[in-house]
């Protein structure tokens, strides 16, 4: 039997993830015991998961070097890749919002040119030029996001939120919701096909997990 | 000012000895087979106007394209595919021919960004296409050379799913829904987005029994079953039409014997924005990207300027060959027999030699380089060459053979008739 490959995001996600695949039956002792490998097995099961960026998990998963991937849909919002989006598996839930000083809020429309700080350039730009038609100008960050239009690098910052006390306490208020985020389970367009059984199997265990 | 001259442009690649040669000989098979089953081959031009890709059948999106101008000013296209210049062929210049018209072509083509060439701007595919007939047979037929190209390329384990558009295309009129619904509903179906999916008939007002089959669309996949699955639901004329033509086809891929290598796909929508009927992706191991694609295409013809009913296919050759790689399937490598190397007056003779193995449909290198048997000896080891041959007089050579080393003295009239 050839072995079926999960990439799992390494993060928030990992331990969450790793505690859905103990539960199914997949042995991950060898991720439990070892810190310096790369890729964990489990022989009995025939299957191999490793850990990697949550943004390089589309990537691998639509190579095909990975059959599976648990990732945040904002990954997969900002990487737009083909993939099966198969299950939304609930947990580390949050949202991806527009945000702006508060004297902004109602008057998104009028403000002429935006600049748009953010760490998700392709989230941005797909929000603002398909649902809102307009254009802007990106400025992309790596962090701290919150900060750019308090000191005036940018007017309103796209952004995932998640209490949205950070934006609070930076006196920024909510213009927008874009999408609601949580962990989604994806898989290659063709490993779907090739190997349709074993992965459904995992799909509906993961349901009857998820709804226990 | 040449800071570029050592390197290749994004997703194009040198395809080097033994690629290449792999590569030839397996666009040799296809060509065979294609020839065999009556398909005539075209090479259309790698440059077409930007207009021949824009019109409304066949539009594929302009930032895909490669685009530069001619010298009136009008936009052209490294052409990102071939089915359409076929098309194009077909309304143009076999207007009046006797349909069915069968074409065949293998060539590059070129895309920013691709998913179906692998990701590479630069690929080559390989396709047929069945010209001036709707026929079930038509469909079957282009299904069937496709599964026995792969099986020509040396490919076991490979799958080809089917669907049909029109089903999908019967439940959207269905509904009712707008056209930019449609489309975002063909996206999430497509991408078996199950939760976008269900989100989105939430908040949808169609009958409930299609909310139920829509939102279980995307698993509609796998065996003849899937068929029935669907036909449990209540459906509309179009998609009923649409369940019984799969059917058809899959009874005739039958009587060719291929029925083990199809199931269906009644998820699988996005295909080309020019598919009317049927449409069908392949699928093997080691590669995470369909291998080909194919579908009928009934009013892409038209835009030409005659109406034409049209089915094909295309597999992407580079992609076969990575998957051939990875599932470490043996090709044909480029080997050469012997090196022919000889000392001052022995060199007509050398020649004379060289002809005649050739002849005998021997690969053989003469030397040039003016070598020492020693010398020669040295190289065809590095070169995986299999034997020197030194002439040692106008009749006679010393063969050494590198691997194992053995001498040994033959007339040269003898070693010809080996």
């Amino acid at each position: 039997m050839r072995y079926l490959t999960i990439a799992l995001s390494k993060g928030r996600l990992t331990d969450l993830s790793v505690e859905l695949l103990e539960k199914l039956g997949i042995d991950c002792s060898e991720y439990r015991n070892e810190s310096r490998k790369l890729i964990f097995t489990d022989e009995k099961s025939r299957i191999k998961f490793f850990l990697v960026k949550p943004a390089d998990v589309p990537t691998y998963v639509e190579y095909g070097a990975a059959d599976i991937g648990i990732v945040g849909k904002d990954t997969l919002l900002e990487e737009g890749r083909h993939l099966y989006e198969v299950l939304n598996m609930g947990f580390a839930a949050c949202r991806m919002v527009v945000a702006g000083p508060a004297e902004l809020a109602g008057k998104l429309d009028s403000l002429n040119n935006k600049r748009v700080a953010t760490k998700y350039p392709r989230i941005a730009r797909e929000y603002f030029e398909h649902k809102r038609r307009e254009s802007i100008e990106i400025i992309k960050l790596n962090g701290s996001v919150e900060l750019a239009p308090l000191v005036g690098l940018s007017e309103v910052i796209v952004d995932l939120v998640e209490s949205g006390r950070t934006l609070k306490e930076n006196g920024l208020v909510i213009l927008d919701t874009i999408a609601d985020i949580s962990a989604r389970l994806v898989v290659n367009r063709v490993s779907m096909k090739m190997e349709s059984e074993r992965i459904n199997a995992i799909i509906e265990g993961l349901k009857q997990q998820l709804q226990g | 000012m040449s800071k570029w001259k050592i390197y290749t442009p994004d997703g194009v690649q040198d395809i080097l000895f033994e690629d290449c040669c792999m590569k030839r000989s397996l666009e040799q098979k296809l060509r065979a087979l294609f020839r065999s089953c009556g398909f005539n081959e075209v090479e259309t031009p790698s440059i077409e106007f930007y207009d021949v890709f824009a019109s409304d059948e066949g539009a594929m999106p302009q930032e895909d394209m490669f685009k530069f101008f001619d010298q009136q000013g009008r936009i052209l296209v490294l052409r990102p595919d071939i089915t359409v210049p076929v098309a194009r062929i077909t309304a143009t210049k076999y207007r009046e021919a006797a349909y069915p018209v069968r074409i065949s072509y293998i060539g590059n083509v070129y895309r920013y960004n691709d998913y179906g060439g692998g990701k590479q701007n630069e690929f080559t595919q390989a396709g047929v296409e069945v010209l001036g007939i709707s026929t079930p047979e038509s469909d079957a037929e282009v299904i069937a050379v496709a599964i026995q190209a792969l099986k020509a390329s040396g490919l076991e384990s490979f799958q080809v799913d089917i669907g049909q558009v029109e089903f999908f295309n019967g439940l959207m009129e269905e509904t009712g829904l707008s056209e930019k619904d449609t489309a975002q509903v063909r996206t999430l179906i497509d991408h078996k987005d199950y939760v976008g999916l269900d989100e989105f008939l939430n908040r949808s007002e169609i009958r409930d029994d299609l909310k139920k089959l829509i939102s279980g669309l995307p698993g509609f996949f796998g065996s003849v079953d899937v068929i029935e699955k669907a036909e449990a639901f209540e459906l509309n004329k179009r998609s009923r039409d649409a369940l019984e033509n799969i059917r058809q086809v899959l009874n005739i891929l039958e009587d060719y014997g291929l029925g083990q290598y199809v199931s269906v796909d009644l998820g699988m929508l996005r295909g080309l924005s020019y598919d009317t009927g049927i449409i069908f992706r392949g699928f093997t191991y080691g590669v995470g990207f369909p291998i080909l694609t194919g579908g009928r295409y009934d009013k892409l013809v038209g835009e030409f300027g005659k109406e034409c009913p049209a089915t094909g296919f295309s597999l992407g050759v580079n992609m076969i060959l990575m998957a051939l790689q990875r599932q470490k399937i043996e090709m044909e490598k480029p080997g050469t027999d012997s090196l022919v190397c000889y000392a001052g007056q022995g060199r007509k003779t050398a020649i004379g030699l060289c002809a005649e193995l050739r002849n005998q449909g021997l690969v053989v290198e003469l030397d040039i380089a003016g070598s020492t048997a020693e010398e020669a000896k040295k190289y065809a080891a590095a070169k995986n060459i299999g034997g020197v041959i030194r002439i040692v007089d106008e009749d006679t050579v010393e063969i050494h053979y590198i691997q194992s080393e053995e001498v040994i003295r033959v007339k040269i009239s003898e070693l010809l008739k080996r």
